[in-house]
């Protein structure tokens, strides 16, 4: 189908089909009805014909005798001018006189005396409609049987077909023409609702995102219920970006401040011990903020729903040993304890190793932070998680889903810049995983795992 | 079944009194384009009134070879019959043959305009064709009119002949019902239209009406005055003999007069159906009318025509007494044997009822 799929052609086909079905179902009907109105009203001219042919047969000279009425062969033609045919049988069906030997139907025994039959007839190509009469003589002694057949064609019975016909198609043509206007009308009322629903979706200010306020029909106000339920959400994830804008400005600001505000107090002075202090402050201060910008950075392209990077398939295992070993004198000169615990073979997961060793540093950068002394970075095989456990303070259970929003921290630790499990939850996010924050071991300390969908092998 | 119609049907040759064997007009095709081909045309129509209407027709259509054979009625029905395939046009005035050849299907319809255009009243299903306009008229001797009267009517006949019996014994003359198949025709057709002709049959009884087969015969009985009156004789032919005769006039009874016509069809299984076509619409047109009206006493019916020999003028001074016979279904009870007997018995019963009254 080349053609645009629309609502409006599919109701309007399968309406007017079916009522296209019924008409033509409707003529056939009137035609047979016509035909068969036709028959009986010309088979009223056989039988009177054949009656007036009866009532002159008598018993004469020994035979069947028959002073034969023109009019009754007169009143077998009317206007049309039909062919006229007519013959009178004896009891043994043997011909008496007539202008055709004309069949006659079947003979049925028993005692049908005065019956009266008609039937359509193929005679020497000629269509007839015949009329049989079997009678007989009511004389005081013979009382022969005798049968007069008479038949024409079938003309004038075509034209009242014909006739009634064309007066019953002007009818149905009527009714099924009034009848697609009253579909094709309801079908528009219909569907104005939705029109209505694309002139007020389509006329809004493409900036705001009230939800749709105008009344429907129910099946059309379930559309506008999941369209508002959508303008809802986009709403809450607007709000959320301007919150992440306020906030990620005003982590960037302090940290300027601060370097405005050394800079300046460090040129009020004369001595280059200062301005080497402050320098250096400054070295460490620009440090900081630019690795903010850089979570930042990351954050808001994971955040990013267009944002599907290829995963490729990673190791666990040796990712979490690449960690640990990174990790672990930087760990050992703050006296504190990380390893590792995981499989002998390696763990194969689709993703993007550079995210993955970004979850671990950001893990064990939080634990050490808040002040863990023992970090276990595990891996699991079935299903594959990867997790880091520590001994630190913990999450409270109803906290820690505010944990995973951007600025949110955990204390108020100058350093951090509470991005750390946000990126850990897009990162989980981009590789279908599911982020889980539970208890560590002995109900204390934190335990933070990634867990991967089983199917990838 | 068809031997028993046949045997009827003899009577009708007596129609056509001047009817010989195997008459034969041939008029052979000139080499010129347009219509060519050949056409074959019977008819119970004399080759005197013949002449003229093919003479017409082959100066229209110089490129078709006409043959004409003039049959009588007999033999015009029982050669169709054999060979339909043989001719192309057939004309006769046995009315009630011609009937039943176009209602048993043998005819070819005709839609041409000519065809369309012609009376109602004058054709059949467009199968049939009634071309001719003859009453059925009384002709009566200046002697009957100087004794009795001019009689004008059926009414005027009847009571001449039931108050003079004796005086016109043996001088009145009409048909007899069971050797002219169109003297029975005729007695079929007034035994419908009024119940009181058979008062007639039974006057023509009591004056010893002599009874005769042809309109010929009867005209031969009055010219030379041994009739003085013939009743039922075909206008046309007595038309011709009482302008000669000036003793002899012509009465078209004014109650009634039957007109008979003579039918002409096409075959179904006609050699050649265009030179059939272009033959029917010549003779259905204006201009085979005119020949008609003009060069025969047939009487034309074409309505566009007016004056002497058309059945228009006859119309205008006949109008209401003129019954041209019905092209109907009627008709096939004319051929009907049992019919015919059961009216001839009738018809002998009355003409012998005042023999029977007063032995």
């Amino acid at each position: 189908m080349t053609r645009r799929d629309s609502l409006y052609r599919r109701l309007l086909t399968w309406l007017l089909l079916p009522l296209m079905a019924l008409g033509a179902l409707m003529v056939l009907q009137a035609w047979i009805e016509a035909r068969h109105t036709a028959d009986r009203a010309f088979d009223r001219l056989l039988e009177a014909a054949t009656l007036a042919i009866a009532e002159q047969v008598q018993w004469q000279d020994e035979r069947l005798w028959l002073d034969l009425p023109p009019a009754a062969l007169e009143m077998l033609a009317t206007d049309t001018e039909e062919r006229v045919f007519y013959a009178l049988y004896d009891a043994e069906g043997r011909f008496v006189t007539g202008n055709a030997d004309l069949p006659g139907p079947p003979r049925r025994d028993g005692n049908d005396e005065n019956a009266l039959r008609f039937r359509d007839l193929v005679w020497h190509d000629l269509e007839l409609r015949q009329g049989v009469r079997r009678a007989r003589l009511e004389d005081w002694r013979a009382r022969e049987r005798f049968e007069v057949r008479v038949a024409h064609t079938r003309e004038g019975r075509e034209r009242l077909t014909g006739e009634l016909l064309r007066a019953n198609l002007a009818y149905i043509l009527g009714m099924a023409g009034l009848a697609a206007a009253v579909v094709v009308l309801a079908i528009r009322g219909a569907l104005t609702p939705l029109s209505r629903l694309r002139r007020a979706i389509r006329a809004r200010d493409p900036r705001t995102l009230a939800p749709l306020e105008l009344p429907l029909p129910h099946e059309l106000a379930e559309l506008r219920e999941t369209l508002n339920e959508l303008l809802a959400r986009m709403r809450r994830v607007k709000a959320n970006q301007e919150r992440f804008i306020g906030d990620a400005s005003h982590q960037l600001r302090t940290p300027l401040a601060g370097l405005s505000a050394r800079a300046e107090l460090a040129l009020r002075q004369d001595d280059p011990q200062h301005w080497r202090e402050a320098l250096e402050a400054m070295q460490a201060t620009s440090a900081r903020t630019s690795h903010l910008a850089v979570q930042l950075l990351s954050l808001t392209r994971l955040d990013n729903p267009e944002y599907h990077p290829e995963l490729t398939p990673v190791d666990l295992d040796a990712l979490a040993r690449g960690a640990v070993r990174r990790h672990w004198s930087p760990c050992h000169r703050a006296g504190i304890d990380l390893g590792l615990d995981a499989p002998d073979s390696p763990v194969t997961v689709a993703g993007l190793d550079w995210q993955l060793e970004e979850v671990l540093a950001n893990l064990i950068d939080n634990a050490r932070r808040y002040g863990a002394t023992r970090i276990t970075v595990r891996v699991t095989a079935a299903p594959p998680v990867l997790e880091v456990e520590d001994d630190g303070p913990g999450i409270p259970a109803d906290r820690r889903l505010l944990m995973l929003r951007p600025f949110h921290r955990g204390s108020d630790d100058p350093d951090g810049s509470g991005l750390g499990l946000a990126i850990v939850d897009g990162i989980a996010r981009t590789h279908g995983a599911r982020l889980r924050l539970d208890d560590g071991l002995d109900g204390q300390g934190l335990r933070v795992g990634l867990h991967f969908p089983e199917e990838i092998a | 079944m068809r031997h028993r119609w046949l045997a009827l049907l003899w009577p009708w040759l007596c129609l056509a009194p001047l009817a010989g064997a195997d008459e034969r007009l041939h008029y052979p095709a000139e080499p010129m384009t347009g219509t060519s081909g050949e056409l074959v045309v019977h008819g119970a129509l004399d080759l005197v009134y013949a002449r003229p209407l093919f003479e017409a027709f082959h100066a229209r259509h110089p490129g078709i070879a006409l043959t004409y054979r003039n049959l009588d009625t007999l033999s015009l029905h029982r050669r169709f019959l054999a060979h339909p395939d043989e001719v192309d046009v057939l004309m006769s005035s046995a009315m009630p043959w011609q009937y039943r050849l176009a209602n048993d299907g043998h005819a070819r319809p005709l839609a041409s305009p000519e065809a369309e255009a012609w009376p109602a009243w004058a054709r059949w299903r467009h199968e049939l064709f009634a071309f001719t306009f003859e009453p059925i008229v009384m002709v009566v001797r200046r002697e009957l009119i100087e004794r009795f009267g001019r009689p004008e009517s059926h009414a005027d006949l009847l009571a001449m002949l039931e108050r003079h019996p004796e005086a016109l014994r043996g001088r009145v003359v009409t048909y007899d019902p069971e050797r002219s198949g169109a003297g029975y025709g005729y007695a079929i057709q007034e035994s419908r239209l009024t119940p009181r002709y058979w008062d007639l049959v039974a006057a023509f009884g009591g004056a010893r009406a002599a009874l005769a087969t042809t309109t010929g015969e009867m005209l031969a009985g009055l010219d030379d005055g041994r009739y003085w009156l013939g009743y039922n004789l075909l206008g046309s032919y007595a038309r011709a003999v009482a302008d000669a005769n000036p003793a002899l006039e012509v009465v078209v009874p004014d109650d009634y007069a039957l007109v008979t016509q003579r039918l002409a069809l096409i075959s179904r299984h006609a050699p050649h159906p265009d030179n059939a076509r272009h033959f029917m619409d010549f003779l259905l047109g204006e201009a085979g009318q005119r020949v008609i009206a003009e060069a025969t006493p047939l009487g034309a019916v074409h309505p566009a025509l007016e004056g002497p020999g058309t059945a228009t003028a006859l119309q205008a001074t006949h109008g209401e007494a003129l019954r041209p016979v019905s092209l109907g279904p009627g008709l096939l009870a004319t051929l009907d044997d049992l019919k015919r007997q059961a009216l001839l018995t009738r018809w002998k019963r009355e003409f012998t009822r005042t023999d029977a009254a007063s032995p």
